[in-house]
């Protein structure tokens, strides 16, 4: 079962998304596996907001994407970050870099 | 740029391949639940068990196709209607403010697109004159006799064509056998008249070099409206004869429609025959145009004017006052035709567009206060940049959606209330029905929403992109900092709407004193409870029965019901300007020949004084025996005391040169000074002389006053006057006090527009000021709170909140009253009797603002003052 603190912090999805499709592109449930599987399943996204997502980043023209055949002869939709989207990325990191060291900061103060 | 192509695309293929699209999504949404389906089972669920957990993990296919295409935005269209609805939902959610902003807009609008309408027409569109560009008018309009006429006419240098013409009416039929009780107005003009304009008939033909001799067969040249309606557009008009002035007349031309020369009220044109031999070939009463030379400058034709100013000097001798080689000037037609429509137009233009942005602000007020609702969630969306776009879109559809509305609004109000405005401009008389409001009106009242849309959410847009990039991620800063910042755009709002709002106060207040000071004016009449009558006798009446008739008609409205008194004149003040003579004064050789005074002549009977209600300060009124007795006149204070000072002027003598030979009169009478010209200006000097003993001129104003009401005595006096003789048409049935408030027209009309809009714009001023400050509230309750759970008095708070809200207002006002100085001079040539920057009129207009200011902001405040600190603390904890 997912809790509530499993679930992907909102705003976070764009930028886990792109960032795991810059490592490699892949099809929708491959990004959904990978999030569980790299973040030791501390991170869960939903069906609904992962689609909903790959389109939003599709629209603004963050991510691409083609039909491919897989290793099962299924046809499936792969995604691959364009070049705006690797900007994107790079500017969302360095945002959460910083949120992230100013919380761990604050969380060390004694 | 490639970015926006990217979305059209994307956003086009969403709207016209919806299905293909629909199709890719449940593909690749059933893929997934096959790859969760097997994954399952390979971790040991048998089939039916993994179908099931996929199945509520991942909620039915439909649903989740639903929620990713909710997320992917569907297409273009739907998003701008759900935003339209969105943004009519949110204006509902503040109806009374949302109301206000609607009126305003819908009205500026409104105003605006009747206005530029109306100058479109008038100072825009071309005159139907082919020359239109080369005429001109001569100065001294109205004095100009046939003989230096002639004279110039000889003498035309640059000017290739020149003519004459004087207005004129008469009752008219249009066809024989019907008794004239119409009268027609029109032209008496020169044949050349159509040459200079340039023009060209729609039918017939136009006057040539043999109409205007003398006992030529009468003819005449229609307009396209009196075509209409008196002959139903019927070609066959040609040769037709209608009865005028008594005579047969030959229609023979139509002008096109559109036509018209001088005024839309001259209906038709005649031939103006001159005869050097008759006394009035000497009488000052014609106009005269000319058209110069293709491609003559304006330079040239007004040395060409100084130079035919010094000929006449050459020939004539002039007096004084009537010195045609003094001042002149040649006046470009259009200035000529339509006066000076130009100042008060744009005038009104201009106090137009300033209620237009005042409305403006209040949008955009009510729009930021909105968006600000959202603060927090605005920050953090902003500071991961997404929605922030999307929020701006919002913000452009809700003032799409205002602005529309208001366009809509206006347009209506435009259309339905064209008339009214247009009856309300200071137009000369005749020319408001050549304007008319068009589809190109309607055009224009939606390109102003489009600007206005832009206006009104260029501010919240600007802050909130602003507002993003500054507050970063941290939300509970963000919160204040938004809040910090819209306080600050909401002043400089406010600041900017009341700096605007007290020019428009400025100059009503300005525009209402000169009103006042016009109307403290004591005319030298009383016009209430008096009618007017313009009596049209036709020309062929013998002098004998003109004069029994005018006897008759006096005694018989005398008589009626509800008279008390009944006179006759031949000009009214105020209305009828009227000729000038030169008149010989006794025993004042210095003011001889050309130094001769001018006086107005006038004629009066003995009950005319009265009648009027102008009073005698001198000596008698003209009486019954002045029928037969010695001649006499009356004069007006100023002539009297200008003439005989010191002393008084009864019993003197002064002979005038009206009629064919001079007559010397005795002065029995002076009349307090009356305004015969116009209200502001003093009056020439007047006389007035026994109509028993002037020569009979054609028709006269019949002047009634009565106790019973206007509209009764009306229609009571032309029965009166039909029952006596048929033949004599009534034109012109008028109130004084119309009479009265026509010559007030320009500053009178001027105000009631800036009256109008300045209480709006004050109305305007006091919501924003209040909803401003009602918003600074609510925001701010919770530290109100806190301030007074630490002890700090209902009145340090009320006191704190009204100076913040008046601020902005005492920064408005004197912004507003700086450039008040410099706008007020624009309208300083309406004014009278009012300096352009009265001291009283700004410190009026700047305390009324302030005084709305701070009304407007008490309200709240008295709420801010009254925050009960455990409730709102409570919201705080929440």
């Amino acid at each position: 079962m997912t809790t509530a603190s499993s679930d992907i912090i909102r705003g976070t999805a764009d930028m886990l998304i792109l960032k795991l499709l810059d490592i490699e592109p892949m099809h929708g449930w491959g990004l959904g596996q990978a999030m569980q599987r790299l973040s030791r399943d501390a991170l869960r996204i939903q069906p609904g907001a992962l689609y909903a997502a790959l389109h939003r980043l599709t629209r603004e023209g963050w991510i691409s994407s083609e039909w491919r055949v897989t290793e099962n002869g299924q046809r499936a939709r792969y995604y691959r970050v364009t070049v705006a989207g690797r900007r994107r990325l790079a500017a969302e990191t360095k945002a959460w870099k910083r949120l992230a060291g100013g919380v761990e900061l604050i969380l060390a103060t004694r | 740029m490639s970015r926006w192509l990217h979305d059209l695309v994307f956003r086009g293929r969403a709207l016209f391949d919806r299905d293909g699209a629909d199709r890719e999504l449940d593909e690749e949404l059933r893929f997934h639940r096959s790859m969760e389906i097997e994954s399952l089972r390979k971790r040991g669920l048998s089939a039916s068990q993994a179908e099931w957990e996929a199945g509520r993990q991942f909620g039915t296919l439909a649903s989740e196709a639903e929620r990713a295409r909710e997320g992917w935005g569907v297409s273009l269209l739907e998003e701008l209607i759900a935003d339209a609805r969105h943004a009519l939902r949110q204006l509902r959610r503040r109806p009374g403010f949302s109301a206000i902003v609607l009126v305003a807009l819908g009205l500026g609008i409104g105003a605006s697109v009747s206005l530029v309408s109306v100058v479109d027409s008038l100072m825009l569109r071309r005159l139907p004159y082919g020359n239109a560009n080369r005429v001109h008018a001569f100065w001294m309009d109205d004095t100009w006799s046939g003989e230096e006429y002639d004279f110039l006419r000889a003498r035309l240098g640059v000017f290739d064509q020149i003519a004459a013409f004087s207005t004129d009416a008469a009752p008219y039929a249009p066809s024989p056998g019907t008794t004239g009780a119409t009268v027609l107005p029109f032209l008496l003009s020169a044949p050349t008249l159509f040459e200079v304009l340039g023009v060209h008939p729609a039918l017939g033909r136009l006057f040539d070099a043999s109409d205007d001799r003398v006992g030529a067969p009468p003819v005449i040249v229609i307009s396209d409206p009196m075509w209409r309606q008196d002959f139903g557009s019927a070609t066959s008009v040609i040769g037709h004869q209608v009865m005028l002035d008594g005579e047969m007349v030959t229609v023979i031309g139509v002008m096109p429609r559109g036509f018209f020369f001088p005024t839309p009220e001259i209906r038709a044109w005649r031939p103006l025959q001159l005869e050097p031999a008759s006394a009035m070939y000497k009488v000052g009463y014609l106009s005269l145009v000319a058209s110069a030379r293709p491609g003559a400058s304006s330079a040239l034709v007004n040395g060409e004017v100084q130079r035919l100013a010094t000929l006449l000097g050459t020939r004539f001798t002039y007096s004084d006052a009537g010195d045609k080689t003094k001042g002149a000037h040649a006046i470009p037609i259009r200035t000529y035709l339509l006066g000076d429509v130009r100042t008060p137009l744009l005038l009104l233009l201009g106090a137009v567009a300033l209620l237009l942005l005042i409305a403006c602000a209040n949008g955009a007020a009510l729009i930021l206060a909105r968006t600000t609702d959202r603060a927090g969630e605005m920050a953090v969306r902003t500071a991961l940049g997404a929605g922030a776009r999307r929020l701006a879109r919002q913000i452009l559809a809700e003032s799409l959606v205002l602005a529309l509305c208001a366009a809509i609004m206006g347009s209506v109000l435009a259309s339905a209330g064209f008339r009214v405005l247009v009856s309300r401009l200071p137009l000369q008389k005749g020319f408001g029905s050549t304007v008319a409001i068009g589809w190109m009106s309607f055009a224009t009242a939606f390109a102003l929403a489009l600007i206005i849309a832009i206006i009104v959410s260029a501010v919240p847009v600007r802050h909130l992109f602003r507002g993003g990039r500054e507050l970063g991620v941290n939300r509970e800063r963000s919160d204040e900092g938004v809040r910090h910042g819209v306080r600050r755009v909401h002043d400089a709002i406010i600041a900017a709407q009341v700096t605007l709002a007290v020019l428009l106060v400025v100059g009503s207040t300005l525009l209402i004193r000169t009103v006042e000071q016009i109307r403290d004016i004591d005319p030298g009449f009383d016009a209430r409870g008096v009618t007017t009558y313009n009596l049209v006798p036709p020309s062929g009446m013998l002098e004998m029965v003109q004069r029994q008739f005018y006897r008759d008609v006096l005694d018989r409205v005398a008589a009626q019901p509800g008279v008390k008194q009944a006179g006759m004149t031949n000009r009214l003040p105020l209305r009828d300007l009227g000729y000038e003579l030169a008149v010989t004064v006794e025993d004042r050789p210095d003011l001889a020949g050309a130094r001769r005074p001018n006086s107005l002549y006038r004629t009066a009977t003995p009950g005319f004084l009265a009648a009027m209600g102008m009073r005698l300060v001198a000596g008698r009124g003209i009486d019954s025996t002045d029928a037969d007795g010695a001649p006499v006149v009356l004069i007006s204070e100023s002539f009297a005391r200008r003439m005989w000072p010191g002393r008084s002027a009864i019993g003197e003598h002064i002979t005038e040169h009206w009629g064919p030979d001079p007559v010397t009169r005795t002065v029995v009478g002076v009349v307090r000074e009356t305004h015969m010209t116009t209200l502001t200006a003093e009056s020439p000097f007047a006389m007035w002389i026994p109509l028993e003993q002037a020569p009979v001129q054609q028709g006269g104003v019949l002047v009634v006053r009565s106790a019973a009401p206007t509209a009764v005595v009306m229609p009571q006096v032309r029965r009166e006057i039909a029952a006596l003789n048929s033949q004599v048409a009534v034109s012109r049935v008028q109130t004084m006090d119309d009479v009265e408030s026509t010559a007030l027209a320009a500053p009178l009309r001027l105000r009631f527009f800036f009256s109008a809009f300045a209480a709006l714009a004050l109305s305007l001023g006091a919501i924003g000021v209040y909803g401003a400050v009602s918003y600074a509230v609510a925001q701010r309750r919770a530290e109100f709170a806190v301030r007074m759970a630490l002890g700090a008095s209902p009145g340090t708070v009320l006191r704190q909140v009204l100076v913040g809200g008046i601020t902005p207002v005492v920064f408005g006002v004197a912004a507003g009253s700086v450039a008040a100085v410099g706008a007020s001079r624009l309208i300083s040539g309406i004014l009278y009797g009012v300096p352009a920057t009265d001291l009283v009129s700004f410190s009026v207009s700047a305390l009324a603002l302030l005084i709305a200011g701070a009304a407007a902001a008490f309200l709240p405040a008295l709420r801010a003052g009254h925050t009960n600190p455990v409730e709102a603390l409570r919201g705080v904890v929440n």
